[in-house]
């Protein structure tokens, strides 16, 4: 028998995918039961106890491995909350670009105003507010399909997290480069900018040709598309890695592009359902493996600073411009509460900050991180909340 | 309420017109939610005729005022159309007619909640979901309440007609069912829909009315979903067998072609029959299943006949009528229609056999809305 058997036994990828599911599903069934919590709240405190911060079962190459997992997850994410961003509605609605802008840049000056006030160095302050202004797509997603939310709120909640990841994404795009610190000429950081930024919108708009030309042939099939988009979402994150281009802005410029330019209606509204479902419970749990809570004991007030004044900007950046688009004082209220998840993508910024720079300021990171994991715990409630309290969610059957 | 209301005088063949209308979201284009906002938008906005809701939150009701010429009518619900086309698109949702929705599932519709309909959910349980259907409402003005009873008796030889001439429902739940209107049959499961009694007095209406409210069948008269109902407190009768049609224009012209029918039927007063009802309801149902090729049973000639030639003789017998009214117009598009044998089921079939999606059919759906007739040409499918 032990010719078959070698201990300890190798934990494979398979393994860690099944083990994922059933431990997030397990947490997120706890997490409904006590009425309060949505199921994501279930499934971060699974991640966080089984990593480093927890009972530390799971180690660094094990996530690594769940690394295939999780681009999978993101790309899936990042494609959807491009086709939340519809020009239509942006032409038709004045108020809501610059709603949009106004949130996201508000978060971005308060933010680093504030880490600048703690004389912490410029970029990494830069940085750090650029990751601020992102809302968390997946908790907003996932929380409002949980609760069945749909409305007037909801439909605002994802256009403004899919702007808001836009800039984002750009501005992430443009300081990232500069804070390498091998790219040290003016010249190779213009380069390296504009390679990544043009090359992952180029890339993003080729899978778009790929996917429309290819949807000739399935037709209006809703399983046929459904597999389109899959593999195409597959192929586009595979051809960026491969590239070095931005995973992120392909895949969200896929999915605008699908959204905006797919002048013949040749695609379908696929709906990703159960597979999504998968991969965001793997997300969550992934991602909650990485929860550090340390910077709010080591660094409290600037963390509370930092929370404090993210929190008042995306709802005062949502209030400036509420009359423009007609909304209610209530109504802005909530949309800017919705506002507030930082999580996946926050994570995959911060640790692409940190493999790009690794003498970047831990001391910021652990700032950074902290935040996250703050409104990672406390964002998808407060989300729950405030989609229950706009009267978009379907009783809740518990 | 214990009595019933006195029926209040109208100007005689005056118009009016109650249209329910589908919000959709312009990405899947299923039903929104959305009723509760919009109506608040909608409230920030002046306008003429009623804005209100339904029994599900992604239905909208519209009511025109009265009005004695069916261009004035067409005038204000145009005008209507363009409010809340402007409306929808700042907050980027979609309208449309149709009957039903093609795909939308009941299951998921929640209940607009107000004292009425909450009640109304209630006691029809999952009818009350399912009754997320969309008609067209056709009021006419009566000068008494004996001639409303009149013409609700005698305009239900007619009724098939305006089944099929709206008909605009052949999908429903995700499939073609084969009818032209699906809507018909939702409607049917409920226990006060079908025909009122043969009573032609008022006084004797006001007796039986009394006895369903002791009896605890109704609390008002709200409660008899008939196909055809005098509105007393309006002073009308109210057609509410039709789909509600995919343009505004085509609700109209049904609304000239009644009031023609009326004003004819009110002159010429034929002799009100009993026996019209033996083959009402099979009548009925061959006119939702079959459109304007259904072959209808007249139980009077005792003779068969297509409902389309069925309509092209009744315009023909209108002709003046309309030329009275300023109708001429209304009156030969539905003869046209009569004629080519094509309603908005038709239409609907048409799109669906081009785009292979019903998605896309509820979106030509909000194109026809918003444009008219000929929309298709301008939009890129």
């Amino acid at each position: 028998m032990h010719d078959f058997l070698h201990f300890p036994l190798h934990i494979n990828p398979v393994f860690l995918f099944g083990l994922t599911l059933l431990l997030g599903l397990l947490g997120g069934e706890i997490a409904k039961l006590t009425r309060i919590l949505p199921r994501i709240s279930g499934y971060i405190a699974v991640g966080f106890l089984v990593g480093p911060n927890g009972f530390n079962i799971v180690t660094k190459t094990l996530l690594i491995d769940a690394s295939f997992f999780v681009d999978i997850a993101l790309g899936l994410i990042l494609f959807d909350l491009g086709r939340h961003l519809d020009f239509n509605w942006l032409r038709h609605d004045r108020g809501l670009l610059p709603m949009a802008i106004t949130e996201s840049f508000l978060t971005f000056a308060a933010v680093f105003t504030v880490l600048f006030l703690f004389k912490l160095p410029w970029l990494p302050s830069a940085l750090a507010a650029t990751i601020a202004m992102a809302t968390s797509p997946a908790v907003v997603l996932m929380v409002a399909h949980d609760i069945s939310s749909e409305g007037p709120i909801t439909r605002r909640t994802m256009i403004l997290t899919s702007l808001n990841n836009l800039f984002a994404l750009i501005l992430f795009t443009i300081l990232l480069p500069i804070a390498h610190i091998k790219s040290s000429t003016p010249q190779v950081i213009s380069e390296h900018i504009t390679y990544r930024l043009l090359g992952s919108v180029v890339l993003g708009l080729i899978m778009f040709m790929i996917t429309i030309n290819l949807s000739r042939l399935t037709g209006k099939n809703k399983d046929s598309q459904f597999v389109l988009f899959v593999g195409a979402i597959a192929l586009s994150i595979g051809m960026a890695i491969s590239l070095n281009l931005s995973t992120m802005l392909t895949l969200f410029t896929l999915g605008v592009v699908a959204r905006n330019f797919d002048y013949k209606h040749k695609l379908t509204e696929v709906d990703f359902g159960w597979l999504a479902r998968l991969f965001f419970v793997l997300l969550f749990v992934v991602t909650g493996v990485y929860l550090k809570l340390d910077g709010l004991w080591k660094f409290t007030w600037i963390v509370l600073i930092f929370l404090i004044v993210k929190i008042l900007a995306k709802i005062c950046g949502v209030f400036i411009f509420s009359a423009t688009s007609r909304l209610t004082k209530q109504q802005a209220l909530t949309l800017g509460v919705t506002l507030l998840p930082m999580a996946e993508l926050a994570i995959g910024m911060s640790n692409r900050l940190v493999y790009f720079n690794p003498n970047f300021s831990y001391q910021l990171i652990t700032i950074i991180t902290a935040v996250v994991a703050v409104l990672y715990i406390l964002g998808p409630i407060a989300v729950q909340l405030a989609f229950i309290k706009t009267g978009e969610a379907e009783k809740l059957s518990y | 309420m214990d009595t019933l209301l006195p029926f209040k005088k109208s100007a005689p063949l005056t118009i009016g017109l109650e249209l329910e209308l589908q919000l959709v979201d312009l990405h899947h284009f299923n039903l929104v939610m959305e009723i509760n906002d919009f109506l608040r938008r909608l409230s920030e906005i002046s306008h003429t005729g009623t804005i209100k809701p339904e029994i599900t939150q992604s239905m909208l009701e519209i009511n025109s005022s009265v009005h004695l010429s069916y261009l004035s009518l067409l005038n204000e619900v145009e005008e209507l159309r363009g409010i809340l086309v402007e409306e929808a698109d700042q907050t980027h949702i979609g309208i449309c007619g149709g009957g039903a929705h093609p795909f939308q599932k009941w299951k998921e519709q929640r209940i607009f909640q107000t004292e009425r309909f909450s009640s109304f959910s209630e006691q029809y349980g999952y009818l009350a979901q399912q009754f997320t259907v969309f008609g067209q409402h056709i009021h006419i003005g009566c000068a008494n309440a004996e001639d409303s009873l009149y013409l609700c008796h005698a305009m239900a030889r007619y009724l098939p007609q305006f089944i099929a001439l709206s008909a605009a429902s052949p999908f429903h739940q995700d499939v073609d069912t084969t009818f032209d209107c699906s809507r018909l049959t939702v409607i049917s499961a409920f226990p006060l829909s079908g025909t009122p009694p043969w009573i032609l007095s008022w006084q004797e209406f006001k007796t039986y009315y009394q006895k369903m409210l002791r009896l605890g069948v109704v609390k008002s008269m709200k409660d008899f979903y008939w196909d055809i109902r005098p509105k007393p407190e309006f002073g009308t009768i109210e057609i509410r067998i039709c789909d509600t049609p995919l343009t505004i224009s085509r609700a109209v012209d049904l609304v000239a072609y009644a009031q023609a029918l009326a004003r004819w039927l009110l002159e010429k007063r034929p002799t009100l029959c009993r026996d019209i009802y033996l083959t009402y309801l099979i009548n009925r149902f061959r006119a939702a299943r079959y459109g304007l090729e259904a072959i209808l049973i007249d139980p009077i000639q005792q003779k068969n006949i297509l409902l389309a030639d069925d309509i092209v003789q009744t315009c023909n017998q209108l002709e003046s009528q309309a030329i009275n009214l300023g109708s001429q117009d209304a009156l030969t598009r539905i003869y046209i229609m009569a004629v080519e044998r094509k309603n908005d089921a038709a239409w609907l079939r048409k799109q669906y056999a081009e785009l292979r999606s019903l998605n896309d059919v509820v979106r030509s759906q909000t194109e026809i809305w918003r444009y008219g007739e000929g929309s298709e040409k301008k939009c890129s499918h």
